[in-house]
């Protein structure tokens, strides 16, 4: 099973996207973090697949910020940009850290997008 | 005739004229006596000339004098009138250049503005699209598992689907609020209200504990307002020093000249004070505890200043002593119920 990081700060899209994976015996939700640094200190200790990251965070850095911080704690982690930010998209073309980007509002695409992601990883 | 006067006919008639003048040597110098008034009388008629040339020269001299003092007098008019249009350029540029100004100053404004609106809209889509979010992932969710989630699944998602509802149906009345004020289409209807009983009505449809808000107001006091408006801004205020204050809450109403002042007083923390020129602005969240627990729309102190403003009135903020909040709404007497 692949390990999913959760981080968002809204309680009820949190366990929207922790619902929509634990539905799927592909994936096991490892943790729930509502900030950058409960995400970071989590990521240093679990072995993660996939990192659906929201920006705006309950702690002082937002996910755009932490996603270096994050990819170095989990280097092999695909991380999903998962924000209601349309703009943000611009942002994660340019950081090669951001694996892919996603709105809040197309939910549906979350669970293919990681499947399509860790797909990509298990070929490499 | 003179001496220099000597034609080619009177050369070739020389001889007989020698003859003339052997015969006539007697009268020889007689005719000295009168070649010298002849050339007296040339040198008086060349005298004369001269005089003449000289009178002709001096008028000459004269004229051009008096044309020179023209030109000099027009080329005076002249720099007076280059003295004049420069100074009249000066002035345009002088001009110019304020306007320059101005609509460098109105550039920038504009660029604020701009910034402004799209910060708007780009914090506006995030706050509808959250709700949605969760509105279409959980109804999502039941749709297509229906059947394999256990009953207490199904209402735990219906009860996030009703609630996500809730929010987004506020932040659609506020952003329409909203709208309606910055677009001067509010329909602001004012009549005579008397404040205390639109602070006990507004207590009483906010499903408010009396217990929770000690009220000190005399029932004379009478604004003239909008009692749905009266309402929301009360209400708002309220809702927010629930939400970002602590008990005890306390709503104060007096007479304040030609104004009466209500005023929510809360204890909590207060707000952070680098955060008060802000307050009133749309989406406006201080980075507290407190503020990042709360999900607000973060319009509500927006709506109460549009609306403050669209009745005539004013909102404002004070710090409590030592600590708390206190929001103000002034809003006008009714100098007919007054007087």
């Amino acid at each position: 099973m692949k390990a999913v990081l959760i981080v968002e700060d809204d309680p009820d899209i949190q366990s929207l996207i922790a619902t929509i994976f634990s539905m799927d015996p592909r994936f096991s939700v490892a943790g729930l973090a509502e900030t950058a640094e409960e995400a970071l200190a989590l990521a240093r200790k679990t072995n993660l697949e996939i990192i659906v990251l929201d920006d705006r965070l309950a702690g002082a850095l937002t996910g755009v910020e932490a996603v270096p911080a994050l990819k170095e704690a989990a280097p092999g982690a695909k991380i999903i940009l998962f924000t209601a930010h349309a703009d943000l998209r611009a942002r994660a073309v340019g950081q090669p850290d951001i694996d892919a980007f996603l709105l809040k509002t197309d939910t549906g695409e979350l669970l293919p997008l990681a499947q399509q992601l860790t797909n990509m990883l298990s070929l490499l | 005739m003179g001496a220099s006067a000597v034609t080619g006919t009177e050369v070739a008639g020389a001889e007989v004229a020698s003859a003339e003048v052997r015969s006539t040597e007697v009268r020889s110098t007689d005719a000295v006596g009168g070649r010298g008034e002849a050339e007296a009388a040339n040198y008086a008629k060349a005298l004369v000339n001269i005089l003449s040339d000289v009178d002709d020269e001096q008028r000459r001299q004269s004229q051009s004098q008096r044309a020179i003092l023209n030109i000099l007098e027009d080329l005076d008019t002249e720099k007076d009138r280059l003295e004049s249009t420069q100074k009249a350029l000066i002035n345009m540029l002088d001009d110019l250049e304020a306007e320059r100004r101005k609509v460098d100053s109105t550039n920038i404004e504009l660029h604020e503005v701009n910034e402004a609106m799209q910060s708007f809209i780009a914090t506006a889509a995030h706050d509808l699209r959250s709700p949605l979010a969760s509105m279409v992932g959980f109804s999502s969710l039941l749709t297509k598992n229906w059947a394999s989630l256990s009953e207490e699944k199904r209402l735990k998602f219906v009860t996030t689907i009703d609630r996500q509802t809730h929010k987004l149906t506020w932040l659609v009345n506020d952003l329409l609020t909203l709208s309606s004020i910055e677009g001067g289409a509010l329909n602001t209807q004012p009549e005579l209200v008397v404040v205390a009983e639109a602070i006990a009505q507004c207590l009483a449809a906010g499903n408010r504990n009396p217990a929770e808000v000690s009220i000190s107001c005399s029932p004379e006091l009478v604004v003239r307002v909008d009692p749905m408006h009266l309402s929301r801004m009360i209400d708002n205020y309220l809702q927010n020093a629930f939400k970002y204050g602590e008990p005890p809450v306390r709503i104060e109403a007096t007479r304040l000249g030609a104004t009466v002042e209500i005023r929510v007083v809360d204890h909590g923390p207060g707000v952070p004070p680098e955060f008060e020129p802000k307050l009133f602005a749309k989406f406006a969240r201080a980075d507290t505890p407190n503020a990042r627990d709360q999900k607000g729309t973060g319009l509500g102190l927006s709506i109460v200043r549009g609306l403050a403003e669209a009745n005539k009135g004013q909102a404002s903020y004070e710090r409590g002593t030592p600590r708390g909040s206190c929001f103000i709404v002034q809003l006008p007497v009714d100098e007919r119920a007054q007087s």
